[in-house]
């Protein structure tokens, strides 16, 4: 029984342990070697999905936290891209608040809106009291990459979610 | 009408203020926190920016252990292929030999001509390069909006922010924030990247600036000036930061989206040994 209860407990820490992974790694999902324009953002799809499925997987706290890592490895001012990751997480929470089934459609399009207000939070921020230059097509590429991933991933993490995790939150 | 208010507010504030199970933080209150250090941070506050210089000592070396996995996996898969390829290998490896021995011969005579050359030239800089660090990658975590490498040498090792960063004599970036134990480097090809080059036989000065593709771009070439292919592009020097002559690359004959294009000699993304050079930051006196 015990050792049922740590394997569930591993697995309900899996996007946690990727999160911070993707964070303090060199594990990128910046691909340009590859194809040169293709970038997306891993961590903003897995904090909306888990907020919004399972928030007692994901704790705001360490959202914060791998915000703050990931500023670090990539050289950003410090909170910046937690900014970025609550923004998402505000949405994600305001989402399962207002509604009570959710569909791969529905999920697509607020996410869209989140991860607009994200990066265009991201950008402002960085463009207007930084002395860090970022080119908007770079982000453009960004979110349109991580937009058009979204329901593979979300597909994979709902896998996971039924065959290792259990059901949604109350 | 007044109900649909309602529900909207109720569930914003919920979406802000809520706590309990794995939330022990409000997103608000983690969002203003961000915003504080945020605006601390980037106000350069002394007490942040000595935090940070701690944090980033800690964090690159977490990332350094935390990616060993990722970069075990490649340089196995070439260790291998290498072993097989050791015969051949060996048979080269003779034959620069060789090579280099001739080459020998002709140093000594190429030394003085350059000393002398160098009296011509009264070029300051160039005897600034005797001090180099040599510095391993530690991360180079390729961020689609920055270009950048961390190493592991830090003001320890007496580097300071603005030195020059090359790789076999190469020019590959020049460093931008110092910490202790670790310096980050901004590579040629980020779009923060300025440096003042000079090319061809009429020693033609342009800007040499990062365009976040893989090739960086030259810019503020004279006018009417006609671009030709596999030109050398050497740094000018004239910002006292990089020794002049410091080679880049060369130019390439793009047109459209990538014209005016320079391929790098070092591939950014293939850095494993950098040196640093110590050279004293010429400021100019007026």
């Amino acid at each position: 029984m015990a050792k049922t209860n740590l394997i569930g407990k591993i697995f309900n820490a899996g996007p946690l342990i990727l999160l911070y992974y993707l964070s303090i790694s060199e594990i990128d999902t910046n691909l340009e070697k590859v194809f040169e324009i293709f970038t997306f953002n891993l961590p903003i799809i897995i904090i909306y999905f888990w907020i919004l499925k399972r928030p007692s997987v994901l704790g705001t706290g360490h959202i914060f936290v791998a915000g703050l890592i990931n500023d670090v490895v990539m050289g950003f001012p410090l909170g910046i891209s937690s900014l970025s990751y609550l923004v998402v997480c505000f949405f994600s929470n305001y989402v399962r608040n207002k509604s009570v089934n959710t569909t791969i459609a529905s999920d697509w399009f607020t996410f869209f809106i989140a991860l607009i207000f994200a990066n265009l939070l991201f950008f402002i921020l960085l463009n207007n009291f930084s002395d860090i230059t970022i080119s908007f097509i770079k982000i453009g590429y960004n979110t349109f990459f991580t937009l058009f991933l979204f329901p593979i991933i979300w597909l994979l993490f709902s896998f996971y979610q039924e065959n290792f995790i259990g059901g949604r939150d109350a | 009408m007044s109900v649909s208010r309602d529900d909207f507010s109720i569930a914003f504030r919920s979406a802000l203020l809520q706590r309990g199970g794995a939330q022990k933080f409000s997103i608000l209150s983690l969002i203003i926190l961000a915003t504080f250090i945020f605006f601390l941070d980037v106000y350069g506050f002394v007490v942040v920016k000595k935090a940070r210089t701690i944090i980033n000592d800690v964090v690159f070396r977490i990332t350094y252990i935390a990616s060993s996995p990722s970069r075990f996996i490649p340089s196995a898969g070439k260790d291998l292929t290498n072993h097989f390829n050791l015969k051949k290998e060996n048979k080269k490896l003779k034959q620069v030999i060789e090579n280099y021995k001739s080459l020998n011969l002709n140093l000594e005579y190429l030394t003085n001509e350059n000393k002398n050359l160098r009296k011509v030239l009264d070029a300051k800089n160039i005897g600034n390069a005797k001090h180099i660090v040599l510095a391993k990658v530690l991360v180079d975590r390729n961020s689609p909006f920055l270009k950048s490498i961390i190493i592991n040498k830090g003001t320890q090792a007496g580097i300071k922010k603005g030195m020059p960063v090359t790789q076999d004599n190469y020019l590959v970036g020049r460093v931008v924030e110092v910490n202790y134990l670790s310096s980050r480097v901004l590579l040629l090809t980020d779009l923060n990247s300025r440096i003042p080059v000079t090319l061809g036989s009429d020693n033609a000065q342009a800007i040499l600036t990062g365009s976040a593709t893989r090739n960086p771009k030259l810019e503020y070439l004279p006018e009417d000036y006609v671009f030709e292919d596999e030109l050398t592009v050497f740094a000018s020097g004239k910002d006292g930061i990089f020794i002049p002559g410091t080679p880049i690359g060369k130019t390439t004959l793009s047109t459209g989206k990538y014209a005016n294009e320079i391929r790098l000699f070092v591939d950014p993304n293939q850095l494993s040994f950098v040196t640093v050079n110590l050279i004293r930051l010429n400021k100019e006196k007026f």
